[in-house]
This record gives C-alpha cells, structure tokens and sequence, in this order.
C-alpha cells in the first residue's frame, strides 16, 4: 500500500492533501510529512482526507499527534472530504468531537479566518 | 492486508464490512508483534479467512508468548484532547468493529484470535 502525501501552502492554511491507505506501514511518513510544516512555523494545517478510503489506528496516531503539536503552536490540523469508512473509524475512536472536520477544503481553509 | 481485500471481495462482502475487518485484523496483527512477538524476532502469524451466507470468519495465529487482549486498558475515547493518549485504540477498534471476538491459547505455544463479521445486508 502508498500514500502520495503533497501540500500547498496558502497564506491562511497550509493544504496538505493525503492519498492512499494510512496503516502501520504508511502512518509514519503521513506523521513526518505534516511534521515538516510544523517545524517550519505552519502550524495551521488543513488534511485533505477525500483521496484516503482506509485508515488504522496507526492513521490516528499519526492523526491526533499533529493535532496536539499544532495547536501547541497556536494552529490547528483540521480534515476536510473525510470518506464514510474513514469517518466511522474516527467516529468510534472518539475523535469526531476533538477534531474540526469540514466538508471541503475550502471551507477547512475558511475556517482559518483571522 | 491484501490477502483480506482479497478474500472479502471473493466473499461478496459489502464495503463498509470489508474495511472493518481489514481494520481489525490489521490491528490484531500490530498488537501481535507488539506484544506477542516483543523482544524477539517476529515469528510466523497465520490468517485463515472463512465465509458463509451469514457471515465471514477469520483466524489469526501466532507462536508468540500468550497475550489475551482483553488485558488490554480500555481506551481512552472520550477526555479532551490534551488528555488523549496516542496509543491504545486498535483493539478498542476492533471491538467495536467485530460482532463477536473469540482468544485461545494455543497448546503448544501461541495465541489464536478469531474474529467474526455477521454480513451487513445489501440495500
């Protein structure tokens, strides 16, 4: 299984857009790929979730840890175009009332607003 | 996992139903090396997957060191988010996304986990 993890930085939010199966073989580099914005200073990071079909508790890991480390910085990561099978597994590990999710990126990126 | 993709689309088995048991045993599995396996080499795991009209059946052994996950915490879903550990979800998800889970021992060496999906019915 990959993962194609690219990333657009605005001047609002940085998108970072993930496509594939995040597992406990790809979970890792999805955590190093939004770490390299957070170390840069961008901490207000929108997950473009619409190209990932699956993910595992490692993908929460990876998910809930930038979280924290973003809003630490004064961000946020917030997820946009969350799939039906994704957001059931978020749902059941509890993370739909911690995490902002949005239906699109650009309302995720709206809600950014100064 | 493809070896499960594969076996529940053989199955005919619906979407949502197929990413559950994906889901869980990919998360048996994680907690086999980490625990069943830990400070060793990782041995051999066997998946058998079975299918029936009703629903399908997967079993998933090792031959590490006996580990009943039900010792595992219950996790933690519910604290606000600087509270919540990073860890500790994948049998929390398995529970949650199987209608019956079934541990044994094994005898001569090793843990047996049988996870059991009832088919969600076509609309």
């Amino acid at each position: 299984m990959s993962l194609d993890v690219t990333a657009e930085v605005l001047e609002r939010a940085t998108i970072v857009r993930v496509v594939g199966s995040v597992d406990s073989l790809t979970a890792d580099a999805l955590s190093a790929a939004l770490q390299v914005h957070l170390d840069e200073g961008r901490a207000r990071l929108v997950g473009d979730l619409s190209g990932v079909q699956y993910t595992s508790s490692a993908g929460l890991r990876a998910i809930l840890g930038t979280m924290k480390a973003s809003r630490e910085q004064g961000g946020d990561l917030r997820l946009a175009g969350v799939s039906q099978g994704v957001h059931r597994i978020l749902d059941l590990a509890g993370f739909t009332s911690i995490l902002k999710l949005y239906p699109d990126v650009g309302a995720a990126v709206a809600s950014f607003a100064d | 996992m493809r070896f499960v993709d594969e076996r529940s689309a053989l199955a005919a088995l619906q979407n949502q139903d197929a990413l559950a048991l994906r889901v869980a045993v990919e998360e048996v599995c994680e907690n086999i090396v980490k625990y069943a396996y830990a400070g060793r080499d990782v041995g051999p795991i066997v998946i058998e997957f079975a299918s029936s009209p009703e629903q399908v059946t997967v079993s998933i052994e090792d031959e590490g060191a006996a580990f009943d996950p039900a010792a595992l915490p219950p996790a933690d879903v519910t604290s606000e988010w600087r509270s919540r550990p990073l860890g500790g979800l994948g049998w929390h998800l398995v529970r949650q996304l199987m209608d019956d889970i079934r541990y044994e021992p094994i005898s001569i060496g090793g843990n047996r986990v049988t996870l059991v999906k009832r088919r969600t019915a076509a609309l």
